[in-house]
């Protein structure tokens, strides 16, 4: 489908939420599934296509939840990094460029 | 009259005593075997594929293909076949009439009378049984990968595996499980496949199952059981390790979401084909010879990619009820509702635009992430046992990496013959 976003869920754990709170910016996560914080950040379709060449870990959940899952931790840590740095969800163009 | 299985025939373990069997085996070729082909002896051996008695030949390679049946007519949906070299045929002597020995991890394992040598299209094979020749499907690589040609014969184990901790309890074959149930009293059981750390949704799936099973059964006391039969063979870098899944499923009893009265966990050892619907089919033939009544299956029953539709399991075990003992049971998808504050089903709860879906590969980025999932999505007993598992068995990782498949104490091996 046209113009259609996937999310790659940023889970939010301990140290990532210290730093959000830090740049004041915890009020970024969504609260999901009975508790979790997570950050979204969204690719499209060719950002998606990219992210799983580029990391043959990763894997598009088709079934289920529609998102792109299980990028290595550190892949993960500079997409959150980068959205502390940008304050916005909105940085896949720039990490693809550059990381 | 001993226990009956698939296609209504006895259940009967091709296993010889080992007195008689070292004189049996004395001076016989001896065959190295891998891993996949020690599997299926085990699956042979001890009626977990009842009623086959050895490897198939080329009738009932033919059969499969083409009918889905055996040569004799019975169901059965995958070959069963054992694929050598033309190298390895002129080395050991393998032709029809011979007997050889199989050898596994150095040590005699099985004699094979060999019946008959022959060639099958590998192409037609994966067409007929996977739906499709592309090499990139799982099932399709294997059926690539055999040697030059196929060999059909009976099998009978000369050497009981040793199966190593923590897997030993529970290698439950067909004629012992089938006790344990007379012991229990269940009167249904109902099979979860799995190869999965279990979260929420797979724990309501199997709670949804034995409600569905259990119907018109009187409730003065537990007449229903499910049986999660977790499939153990081949690993690919990224799943669980087979330590965390057999032990988190079977920690869903000892901590209480199920009991004793109704949960047991066992394995049975196969290296997924991936085949979806065939596969399905398989399954259940599988778990008809392990003694139970009733199988789940849910949405793209072992199917991978998009090679099948999320139901097309369903409508092949339709299509073929007659010729199964069993009774599928198939389930809705569990998630978590916030507005209902619970995991619900998704044919219960009409909140539909605030569903939260969630799978095993969400668990699984959620864990890599260093966060404890929530009690409602992974029970916390589960998720200590997974990151124990980690530690003593998967070199610091739940997830089969290089290290832990160069490194991991193999889940079986074959003793010297005393």
């Amino acid at each position: 489908m046209a113009g259609e976003k996937y999310p790659i869920n940023i889970w939010v754990n301990e140290e990532r939420y210290e730093k959000l709170q830090k740049a004041g910016l915890a009020s970024m996560c969504e609260e999901v599934l009975a508790g979790l914080k997570v950050i979204k950040v969204y690719a499209d379709e060719g950002q998606k296509d990219e992210i799983l060449k580029k990391y043959p870990t990763a894997k598009f959940d088709s079934a289920t939840t529609k998102s792109i899952e299980l990028l290595p931790r550190k892949v993960k840590d500079q997409i959150f990094d980068l959205v502390v740095q940008k304050q916005s969800v909105d940085v896949m163009d720039e990490f693809l460029k550059n990381y | 009259m001993g226990e009956i299985g698939h296609g209504g025939i006895e259940i009967v373990e091709r296993i010889m005593d080992p007195k008689e069997a070292k004189e049996k085996i004395k001076g016989l070729p001896q065959v190295p075997i891998r891993s996949q082909i020690a599997n299926e002896v085990i699956g042979i051996a001890y009626g977990f594929f009842s009623p086959l008695q050895g490897f198939m030949g080329k009738a009932d390679v033919d059969g499969v293909c083409k009918n889905m049946r055996l040569a004799n007519g019975v169901l059965w949906s995958i070959p069963i076949v054992f694929d050598m070299s033309n190298d390895e045929i002129q080395q050991y002597g393998v032709k029809a009439g011979a007997k050889v020995v199989l050898t596994y991890t150095d040590n005699p394992m099985a004699l094979f009378e060999v019946e008959e040598v022959f060639e099958y299209d590998k192409e037609e094979m994966c067409q007929a049984v996977y739906g499709t020749k592309d090499p990139k499907h799982p099932g399709c690589a294997r059926t690539y990968a055999y040697k030059d040609k196929f060999v059909g014969g009976k099998i009978t184990l000369v050497n009981r595996p040793k199966i190593n901790p923590p897997f030993e309890p529970y290698f439950i074959p067909p004629l012992q499980m089938r006790q344990i149930f007379k012991e229990k009293g269940w009167k249904r059981v109902v099979a979860h496949q799995t190869r999965n750390v279990p979260h929420t949704g797979h724990e309501w799936l199997m709670k949804g199952a034995w409600l569905q099973a259990y119907g018109e059964l009187p409730i003065d006391k537990p007449y229903v059981g499910v049986l999660v039969n977790a499939i153990i063979g081949e690993k690919r870098k990224g799943d669980y390790i087979d330590e965390a899944i057999i032990l988190t499923q079977d920690e869903l009893r000892k901590s209480g979401y199920f009991g004793d009265h109704n949960h047991l966990t066992s394995l049975t050892f196969w290296d997924m084909r991936y085949a979806g619907p065939k596969e399905a089919v398989f399954h259940a033939i599988l778990r008809t010879n392990l003694g139970l009544t009733h199988h789940m299956f849910g949405r793209d029953h072992a199917g991978v990619g998009t090679y099948y539709g999320p139901y097309d399991a369903h409508i092949l075990l339709e299509s073929v009820k007659n010729d199964l003992a069993i009774t599928p049971v198939y389930s809705m998808n569990w998630l978590y509702c916030p507005h209902c504050g619970e995991v619900t089903s998704e044919g219960l709860c009409n909140h539909k635009k605030e569903w939260q879906k969630f799978s095993g590969t969400l668990i699984r980025s959620i864990v890599d992430d260093g966060v404890k999932p929530p009690r409602l999505i992974f029970r916390p007993e589960v998720f200590d046992l997974v990151m124990e598992c980690a530690e003593k068995y998967g070199f610091g990782s739940p997830f089969v990496t290089d290290e832990y498949l160069q490194k991991r104490t193999p889940v079986f091996v074959i003793p010297p013959l005393q």
